[in-house]
């Protein structure tokens, strides 16, 4: 018998090994929904499409394998463009399928018509709109395949209404081929390995790449074998865990001291899986400047973009670091580099009976040393990836590239379904949250046991901080202190909720956060003044680092 | 720096405009073009200038493209392009 087109879509989602899709349904994408009923793909409703956008982008980094998030024409598709971006930006293997208007009336501005291929295009590993039924196998088999090989990223299914109800006169099955293992030049093999072989101070700066090319444990063995210090991006937090003793923290704008003093004195950079992007790198002609450059990648137009390499070893990263020599003599920055993680160490005897956010992180992550931490945007993200520790990158959700506000609590429910069981909290801000505060509803509708640690400053704390740094003072919609009662709004939606205002409330609260099955939210009220620490100015090297203003 | 790249791309909906957007995006003017559509492929030559983007990147960019059947750069290599003066917010 034959299939209509919506009927191949799931066939096809099936065929990929889909168990969850995200999605919101309208009117263009109604025939998929009607197909979803006989399959045993399971799909959740998100309360916004860019809930559902984000929370397939959590599933993706946790599992490895190709979120999928659905969404109608027009509004349905428009609403899921910050999270196209957002996976964009971050490299995460996204399949977006959105319905769109029948072919017959595309391009007279008909009734939630939008150009949604056009619109997404900067923002796309690739799309397709499919114009005939009996391509619907290919195109979603494509999809697959170009979103999750090589650099991933998100890929977009514009699927016409008329299409999705057309019954092809025959609809082959498509398989894709194997992905294509690209190994580094041999060349540029031996022009590294001299490198290293010849350097006193190298650095290992390791990047979202390593767990996106599954090199976690190379990442691990080369540092532990090599003992080159090793500092990581935002992305890269847990490629070596955070307790390694080679680790000196992350670098960057609001990186640890440690971490940028060893960049700033090495003599060799050897970047895995990271692209200097500017928040790392600071002013970029002002960093390492002392440094030769081996630069491991899987896409080789970051090899070179930004930061001239020396060795450019573009391909497997597990190949790459298996080449590289060990066996270094080495000792004397290994020593310059471990002093130094000791004088920058983070301090938390912060002064005062006021909530003193990073300790509460730190304390958090050594309760529960298995967490994973879907993150919002803003100061607590940053307190997050300085205190927080993680074994693993699977640990630590968060918007890196695109610093989306309202990651969180989709994330967090990405995470919890991904895998089930697992401890996962989401740490939100006041500003944060109010941007995806509905998808509390799809906590509840799915019963996740998803722990909120809300972080309330009331203001837009990390604007705020740059308008008292960087603008006089001069203080510019950043006020937030008419929010909602958070506690009362999480209840509203049917999730229990307490808050906290005094330090020595600190680690009751955590044990209530970890000991409490399902979901819970905690209202954790701060000094609006507080500021995250170190702090690159904008546009400055990362030699200068600000430190905490006396009050 | 102005260069000129000649291209090989399916013909495919939306290749055209992507592989445009992308080189506008990137940081580069096109101020001259010339497309030929075959049965299957369409040949692009582009005439495009940028006053400090490296054009070895933006190759292999367009390369990236998955519409992108092959792209050369006809104009001689230069040096490694410099960013260094240019800052993010």
């Amino acid at each position: 018998m034959s299939s209509k087109g919506a009927e191949l879509v799931v066939r096809a989602l099936e065929q990929q090994g889909v168990e969850i899709i995200f999605g919101y349904p309208g009117g263009a994408i109604m025939p998929v929904y009607d197909a979803l009923l006989n399959s045993s793909v399971k799909h959740i409703l998100a309360r916004h499409e860019q809930g559902a956008a984000l929370a397939a982008d959590a599933y993706a980094r946790v599992t490895g394998r190709p979120g999928v998030c659905m969404a109608t024409s027009g509004p349905g598709a428009t609403n899921l463009v910050t999270g196209i971006a957002n996976a964009f930006m971050d490299s995460v293997p996204l399949v977006v399928i959105t319905g769109q208007v029948p072919t017959t009336v595309m391009g007279t501005d008909a009734f939630q018509e939008v150009d949604v291929f056009g619109i997404t295009m900067p923002i796309v590993k690739h799309s397709f709109i499919v114009r005939r039924a009996e391509d619907i196998p290919k195109t979603i088999a494509l999809a697959f395949q170009i979103a999750a090989e090589g650099r991933p990223g998100p890929v977009l299914v514009d699927l016409p209404k008329d299409i999705a109800n057309a019954v092809p006169a025959h609809a082959p099955i498509y398989e894709t081929r194997r992905p294509k293992r690209v190994v580094p030049d041999a060349a540029q093999v031996q022009a590294a390995r001299e490198l290293i072989l010849g350097a006193q101070r190298p650095v290992l700066y390791g990047g979202g790449g390593i767990p996106i090319a599954g090199a976690v444990d190379a990442f691990r063995a080369y540092a532990r074998a090599s003992g080159i210090p090793v500092v990581t991006t935002l992305k890269g937090l847990g490629s070596v865990s955070t307790r390694d003793e080679n680790f000196l923290g992350m670098l960057g704008m609001h990186g640890n001291r440690a971490a940028n003093r060893a960049i700033q004195e090495s003599d060799l950079l050897i970047c895995v899986g990271a692209r200097f992007d500017d928040r790392a790198t600071g002013k970029l002609d002002g960093f390492a400047p002392k440094a030769s450059v081996i630069h491991m990648d899987a896409d080789p137009s970051e090899i070179g973009k930004l930061r001239f390499a020396d060795a450019g070893l573009l391909g497997d990263l597990v190949e790459s670091l298996a080449a590289m020599p060990t066996g270094l003599d080495i000792a004397p920055w290994q020593q310059w580099c471990a002093a130094r993680k000791v004088e920058h160490a983070w301090r938390y005897d912060a002064p005062g009976d006021d909530i003193y956010v990073p300790h509460m992180l730190r304390r958090l992550t050594e309760e529960a040393p298995d967490v994973t931490i879907a993150c919002d945007v803003g100061q607590h993200q940053m307190w997050v990836a300085q205190h927080c520790h993680f074994d693993r990158p699977e640990q630590h959700l968060t918007s890196a590239g695109l610093g989306t506000m309202g990651y969180g609590i989709p994330a967090g429910i990405g995470a919890c379904l991904a895998r089930p069981g697992a401890r996962v909290v989401t740490v939100s801000g006041d500003g944060s949250i109010m941007m995806n505060i509905q998808e509390l509803q799809t906590i509840k509708r799915y019963g996740l046991d998803l722990k909120i640690l809300l972080v309330d400053n009331s203001s837009l704390g990390m604007v705020r901080q740059w308008q008292q740094l960087f603008h006089g003072e001069r203080y510019s919609e950043v006020d937030l202190s008419d929010n909602p009662d958070f506690v009362e709004v999480a209840r509203s939606f049917g999730i229990p909720a307490f808050r906290i205002t005094r330090r020595d409330e600190v680690e009751g609260a955590i044990r209530r956060l970890l000991d409490t099955e399902g979901p819970l939210l905690a209202h954790v009220c701060i000094d609006p003044k507080s500021n995250v620490w170190p702090l690159v100015p904008p546009g400055q090297s990362n030699d200068v680092m600000m430190e905490e203003l006396s009050a | 720096m102005n260069h000129t790249l000649q291209m090989n791309l399916h013909q495919v909906e939306g290749a055209l405009i992507r592989l445009l957007g992308l080189i506008e995006r990137r940081g580069f003017a096109v101020t001259s073009m010339n497309a030929y559509t075959g049965e299957q492929h369409v040949e692009v030559t582009v005439d495009i200038h940028s006053a400090g983007r490296s054009v070895e990147t933006l190759t292999r960019q367009i390369q990236k493209l998955y519409d992108v059947r092959s792209v050369a750069c006809l104009t001689a290599a230069e040096a490694p392009a410099a960013l260094g003066g240019s800052v993010a917010c």
